[in-house]
């Protein structure tokens, strides 16, 4: 019995040394961001937190950003990613279309965010930080800082979302075993923590309030500059090394997608697989698709309106042309909490305005019987939220069947759900609520709470 | 002087304030002069309303402008506070080339 090549390896070798940067091929430029209404700082003087080199590569119109040596070797703990074939998903659902994924769960995070963690480490500690802070929801980026700040030898201290720090305390433990000071927030360790626990109020956290504390944290202290995450540009091209190790992989297929998938958080994983395919497009030497999968609970490219608005709740960040619902919007609780943002980043954003970028949005309870459909005929249990990606490659293979059409679908499996089995478990019970209907008055209220800016 | 000397010769520090006072200007989004600016002003008063993030915006423009290139360790141990403390810096950082 022969068998079908289903898997698609590169070598060490041929792990790329560059980044790509898509905005060397952008036909439009992307909107300015712009200063803050009303909003000032409290502090007497500027620190600047993020290294300089990092905002230089969210300007660049070089094509290629090369990856440094030291990050390199690292990324050579995992990387090159498998591509796989999922024949057996393929069967399952018997469509034509043929079915792939670059998989990106196999390091310690878990998940495509350790891709950028890594790299930022390295520019903060050449920047001479010895010490970094973050706020951390479901835990999967706090994870990965705490693995990259070891990796460099540097000091990590992590907020993390207080309900998920006691749902996910296996999460936590990595975190710790990497060296990580890991705390619940509210906490006690800042000023502002203090005073939410001592009013007694609001105890389980948001990612807000963890990253405001991780930002205090931070001020306070001459050795330590705060790590946002992984929406900003410079992430989304570090993650860009999933689309361009695919690139090759699908040549050694044989291949090459007609339609690319990814989640939609912020968008880094989705720019990730799509870029280095879009790019194909923007030169007019392919006519891809790329779709993002959000969850109808937070429907910010599908529903959201292309404005400004701040990055987070805190009102002083500049303002960033995107698709939003509003930082007003409050999503419901959904088990796919790194798809909670309430709005996706200004470079995907721009390209969904301009027709580059496609969007759907699917019910929890949908997600979560393609994540288990997934499981069983590929034996990876995908993380909700990568769960998202798998569920929008099976709407298009299903639609491929109906149609009679043999597409070749790439989605990137961003993340394994080995932390999230309390979320199975409760799909498995038949315990997972509905989706709570957002509605269209919903969304307009909390857009009507955006900041007004003429002409825009 | 000659005009070739003229062209060549290095920017003084008042023109430099002025370089860095537009590109304040510009990144404000407001319409004043930038004499208009005093030295005095805090980066991050209601007038200039620069943000840290905002900030890096800037460095960057007037690296292009000025043709200099700043090292990531210097320039996150240096406190801004004022106008002044920027143009002090960049000027520093200009003759230093």
């Amino acid at each position: 019995m022969s068998l079908t090549q289903t898997r698609f390896d590169l070598p060490p070798g041929e792990m790329p040394t560059h980044w790509y940067n898509i905005l060397s091929d952008l036909p439009f430029e992307l909107p300015p961001d712009l200063p803050p209404q009303g909003g000032t700082h409290s502090a007497d003087s500027l620190k600047v937190q993020v290294p300089l080199e990092l905002i230089r590569q969210s300007t660049s119109k070089k094509t290629e950003i090369p990856i440094p040596d030291e990050v390199r070797a690292i990324y050579g703990q995992w990387r090159p990613t498998v591509l796989q074939r999922a024949t057996r998903l393929e069967a399952a659902l018997d469509t034509p279309a043929r079915i792939y994924f670059k998989y990106e769960g196999n390091n310690t995070s878990g998940s495509h965010k350790l891709n950028t963690a890594i790299a930022q480490a390295y520019y903060y500690k050449r920047a001479g930080v010895k010490r970094l802070t973050t706020g951390t929801g479901a835990g999967q980026w706090g994870t990965a800082l705490a693995t990259a700040c070891h990796a460099f030898g540097m000091d990590c201290k992590v907020y993390m979302v207080g309900v998920s720090y006691r749902q996910k305390p296996y999460r936590k433990v990595i975190m710790q075993m990497y060296g990580a000071q890991v705390v619940a927030s509210p906490s006690a360790d800042t000023q502002i923590g203090a005073e939410l626990l001592a009013s007694n109020s609001e105890q389980g956290g948001n990612l807000a309030f963890a990253i405001t504390e991780a930002l205090e944290d931070a001020l306070s202290r001459e050795d330590t500059r705060f790590c946002i995450g992984s929406g900003e540009s410079y992430s989304i091209l570090h993650q860009t090394i999933i689309g361009l190790e695919a690139r090759r992989q699908m040549a050694l297929a044989g291949e090459y997608p007609d339609i690319v998938i990814g989640s939609l958080g912020a968008g880094s994983n989705f720019g990730g697989i799509a870029f280095p395919f879009l790019r194909d497009r923007l030169r007019g030497e392919s006519q891809v698709r790329c779709i993002s999968v959000e969850p109808s609970a937070c429907p910010k490219l599908t529903r959201g309106a292309y404005r400004y608005d701040y990055t987070d709740s805190s009102g002083v960040t500049p303002l960033q042309k995107m698709y939003t619902l509003g930082q007003a919007f409050t999503t419901p609780d959904i088990h796919a909490g790194g798809l909670r943002y309430h709005a996706s980043s200004k470079l995907i954003s721009a390209l969904r305005h301009h027709g580059y970028v496609e969007a759907a949005a699917y019910q929890q309870r949908q997600i979560f019987a393609s994540g288990v459909l997934f499981s069983q005929t590929e034996g990876i249990v995908p993380a909700p939220e990568s769960a998202h990606a798998v569920h929008g490659a099976i709407e298009e293979a299903l639609k491929a069947r109906e149609a009679g059409t043999s597409p070749v679908i790439l989605f990137c499996l961003s993340g394994h759900g080995y932390f999230d089995m309390a979320a199975y478990d409760a799909y498995m019970a038949g315990q997972l609520e509905a989706d709570a209907v957002i509605t269209d008055e919903q969304i307009a209220e909390s857009l009507r709470r955006l900041p007004n800016v003429p002409n825009s | 002087m000659m005009l070739q000397e003229y062209l060549n010769a290095p920017l003084s520090r008042s023109e430099i304030a002025t370089i860095v006072k537009n590109i304040l200007i510009s990144e404000a989004h407001i319409n004043i002069r930038p004499e208009a600016i005093s030295e005095d002003e805090a980066l991050h008063s209601e007038l200039l309303r620069i943000t840290s993030l905002s900030f890096l915006g800037i460095i960057l423009s007037l690296e292009e402008a000025l043709d200099i290139s700043m090292e990531d360790e210097l320039f996150m141990k240096t406190q801004f506070r004022t106008v002044g403390d920027l143009v002090n810096f960049i000027d520093q950082l200009y003759r230093s080339r």
